[in-house]
């Protein structure tokens, strides 16, 4: 009885891959008259979170924020530059501390009500006011990244706010005060988190009402579904059986209005690029870099954002004694051909870092000490700081992909093979990325080298340097107190230009000091269909898909 | 207890009988009976010369790599550049037999070197997993045999113990112990070696509790033989049998489990050695099968004709000491 039966089931897979291949056909086969498509349907790797931009801190739901929502300032189109959004200037006033925003007149949000200074106001205060589970870390993440404490901190371990006091000083000008001069302000106000909200639209659905536990959040109906912003975008549905996210045109935009009627957030099971080429959706984001040149050379719109993120080689110094010697930083920094590590690794368009910052970035040094590839030099080094057989722990994560570090392990094993050249064993330590790795390489201190990197928030050489640097970390373990001063006082100086100038002192003081060594800065890329174009790359992420437009 | 452990024991039990049962013709022992009908066998003869011929890479391997297997960008001089980010991995060329990896390293070097690893992780995990499962089996099966009712009790204990082992699916066993013992190559094959006790143990188990009753055994009791005289230079001896003959089996098992725990990234972290399962992971990663499916193909082939070779070996063996095979 069985071969009969096997025969059966082969005839039938048989019939079925026909079927199948006929029903490919038909489709390939589509009428070319079709009716002018008026739906961009992008695909993104996992669902929004939740549509409320202020509890927000994945990308998948910054993604759809920025298309329903504004901020008061905002990065340029293509760069990280500071620029005005909502409103059309900001300036501070002697002491720095109290910022005058001029708001722009005629901004309507999605439900009608007017965008003035009030409107401002009642947002920061809404922020500044969160209590409860609101001022859990998983929801306001960003509000405590930036702004640190609230109204009444429940957390005695959070900073006291920066934010002071938000002043409606006529329709269109709003006076924020802060509690000190620093780098963070105005410039992470171009944050999405910081998008402006309708006041009416977050009373009429209780946008502050969450429930739920700090493990398991029921967000407000304001967060899941009505989201109300002055975006060229409005929401009209999330369709959660479907996993898509529907905006469609807001007609009273005041900019220019949305060329493509609908703009479709659609989540992806498989694999982006046979969706792409299915013709499924229009475009993805975080193309892989093998991608890349296949799809441009069949024509896709390939869309390499510059670059906004570093990879480096960090230094514990409290962990091997060793690397508590500048000359050994400096043979390791020495030892690793980076250029061989980007040629092979990294698409086109990656650059060797010499700063902790990329060059996009104001502050960048051109001029720092350099560490160009010469092992005999790193051999020397070694020998005059009288370090013979060295074994470093040196820690790397498996299983992922950053766009700064396309892949950890193969970026190891050539760092390892240039280590060991200059007579450096290795112990090498894979873990999983989260929270295994990030643990014992930011909190640990049992570690030596490792491999870690950063992209980003904010158009700040601050968000870069000083997020690595300003103070003393289990990462590098060491402490600097003159380097550490050095930082405040650049995070203190209101003045852009100069600002720089000490970013650029930084910069310069980090590379002989040493405490890692910078390797790449790696651009990643957007797709889009072959017939869409006016989505300009942003080095932020931060693309508006409003000027998108179907040929 | 599950189906499968109940499937597993009673394959067990089966072979375990067979080492009881002699042969009764004159003056030939059961190996080189058994030695004869494998030599008539194609099917042993093929097993036998894949691993002939593996062992011999495995041995010879240092001396007959083209190329260092551990240098990064080796085709370099050649004009052959691995480019990730472009999706550019130079393939089979007659400077590179087998291409290049996505490290730019030799990939036929590799596979060469990588044979010593697999084969080592292979011995040794059956190694362990013979040495421990034996030492329990063989006390299970003379205390069953020999030990009266507090051997039964003993017996009744270390077999509950087995028989949840076996219970449990042998590689998530594996996964679990690799992930409570940091990864490294000695957790590999100790986690491979474990997972084989439970199969080792019953079938010892087996074997010595059918001998146990055997006329030598009662003439040797009778005769008032110390009875740990009896369990190790007589029973044992006769018992052993099918448990060499399980170990060539598992040695296939043991190569594709150690590369099955390579391949989900829980191998030996010490990647600058080549390894099948790593090798094969590797050329998945990143989507690279798209670009250049010889990164994964090759250990794919190295993978699966090593354990044919093994499993065909070692049925052949299964089936010449099993006397309802005989002709």
């Amino acid at each position: 009885m069985r071969a009969p039966r096997l025969k059966t089931a082969i005839a039938v897979a048989a019939a079925a891959a026909l079927a199948l291949a006929a029903a490919g056909c038909a489709e390939s086969g589509r009428d070319p008259e079709a009716p002018k498509k008026d739906t961009l349907v992008f695909g993104v790797a996992g669902d929004a979170k939740v549509l409320d931009p202020s509890f927000a801190s994945d990308g998948e739901s910054l993604r759809v924020a920025r298309q329903i929502f504004e901020t008061l300032v905002q990065p340029e189109e293509g760069g990280a530059k500071i620029v005005p959004g909502l409103a059309t200037s900001f300036t501070p006033d002697s002491t720095g501390l109290v910022w005058t925003f001029k708001l722009k007149t005629g901004v309507k949000f999605h439900d009608g009500t007017d965008f003035n200074a009030e409107a401002v106001c009642f947002n920061f205060n809404r922020w500044f006011n969160y209590s409860g589970l609101l001022q859990s870390p998983d929801v306001s993440s960003y509000w405590q990244d930036i702004f640190g404490g609230f109204a009444k901190s429940e957390d005695p371990k959070l900073p006291p706010s920066l934010f002071k006091s938000c002043t409606v000083k006529g329709a269109d000008t709003a006076e924020i005060a802060i509690t000190s001069v620093t780098s963070k302000f105005p410039a992470a106000l171009a944050l999405p988190s910081f998008s402006m909200s309708s006041p009416k639209a977050l009373k009429d659905f209780e946008a502050d009402k969450i429930g739920g536990t700090a493990e398991s959040i029921t967000y407000p109906k304001y967060a899941t579904d009505s989201p109300v912003g002055t975006g060229a975008y409005k929401f009209e549905a999330w369709d959660r059986a479907n996993k898509v996210i529907k905006l469609t045109k807001f007609d009273n935009y005041h900019g220019e209005k949305a060329k493509i009627k609908n703009l479709h957030f659609k989540t992806l099971t498989g694999s982006a690029k046979q969706s792409l080429e299915a013709g499924d959706i229009d475009g993805y984001d975080l193309v892989a870099p093998a991608d890349q040149k296949a799809l441009k050379d069949a024509g896709y719109n390939l869309l390499p954002r510059p670059a906004f993120n570093i990879l480096y080689l960090a230094i514990n110094q409290s962990g091997n004694p060793a690397l508590a010697k500048p000359e050994v930083r400096q043979a390791i920094a020495h030892a690793i051909n980076k250029k061989a590590i980007i040629d092979s690794k990294y698409p086109i368009g990656s650059e060797v870092a010499i700063n902790f910052q990329p060059p996009t970035v104001p502050g960048h040094n051109p001029g720092v000490t350099k560490y160009d590839y010469d092992p005999t030099k790193a051999k020397a080094l070694l020998a005059s700081a009288g370090v013979t057989g060295l074994k470093l722990k040196f820690h790397y994560p498996t299983e992922v992909t950053r766009p700064y570090m396309p892949a950890p392990k193969d970026i190891h094993e050539m760092m390892v093979a240039d280590l060991k050249a200059v007579g450096i064993e290795v112990e090498a330590i894979p873990l999983k990325w989260n929270p295994e790795y990030l643990n014992a390489v930011q909190t640990g201190k049992n570690h030596d080298l490792h491999l870690l990197g950063w992209t980003g928030d904010y158009g700040d050489a601050y968000n870069f340097i000083g997020t690595f640097f300003d103070r003393a970390k289990d990462e590098w373990g060491f402490t600097n107190q003159a380097l550490f001063d050095q930082f405040k006082a650049a995070d203190k100086e209101p003045d852009i230009n100069k600002r720089v100038e000490l970013y650029k002192a930084l910069n310069a003081e980090l590379l002989k000091f040493l405490p890692g060594v910078p390797i790449a800065h790696g651009p990643n890329a957007l797709v889009l269909g072959k017939n869409v174009t006016g989505v300009k790359p942003s080095p932020l992420t931060n693309e508006r898909y409003a000027s998108a437009e179907f040929k | 207890m599950t189906a499968l452990a109940r499937k597993k024991i009673a394959k067990l039990e089966r072979l375990a009988e067979l080492a009881a049962v002699h042969s009764k013709e004159q003056g030939e022992s059961l190996w080189r009976e058994a030695l004869k009908r494998v030599r008539r066998n194609p099917s042993a003869i093929v097993g036998a010369s894949i691993l002939g011929v593996f062992i011999l890479i495995a041995v010879l391997g240092p001396f007959l790599v083209p190329y260092d297997p551990g240098q990064i960008g080796v085709g370099i001089p050649f004009g052959l550049e691995v480019k990730e980010g472009q999706a550019i991995y130079p393939g089979p060329n007659s400077e590179f037999w087998l291409g290049l990896d996505h490290q730019g390293r030799d990939m036929f070097s590799r596979m060469i070197v990588g044979a010593r690893q697999t084969l080592l992780v292979g011995v040794v995990a059956t190694a362990i997993g013979l040495t421990l499962g034996c030492l329990i089996g063989g006390i299970a099966g003379a205390a069953y045999g020999l030990g009266g009712k507090r051997g039964r009790t003993i017996d009744n204990v270390l077999m509950r113990f087995i028989d949840m082992l076996l219970a449990m699916p042998s590689l998530l066993l594996a996964i679990s112990l690799v992930a409570l013992l940091r990864p490294s190559l000695m957790t590999v094959m100790i986690a491979v070696g474990f997972i084989s006790v439970p199969i080792f143990a019953r079938l010892l188990r087996g074997a010595m509790i059918a001998q146990s009753n055997a006329e030598y055994v009662v003439a040797a009791t009778s005769l008032g033989v110390h009875k740990r005289k009896i369990a190790l230079s007589h029973i044992l001896p006769n018992s052993i049998a099918p448990v060499l003959v399980q170990a060539t089996l598992t040695l296939a098992t043991a190569i594709i489990e150690a590369a099955g725990l390579s391949f989900l990234g829980l191998g030996n972290p010490d990647s600058s050695q080549a390894e099948w399962g790593t090798m094969l992971a590797d050329g998945l990663f990143n989507s690279r099968f798209d670009y250049a499916p010889h990164l994964a193909l090759f250990p794919a082939i190295g993978i699966i004709i090593t354990a044919l070779g093994f499993t065909l070996l070692g049925e052949a063996m299964r089936e010449a000491l099993d006397p309802k095979l005989r002709k």
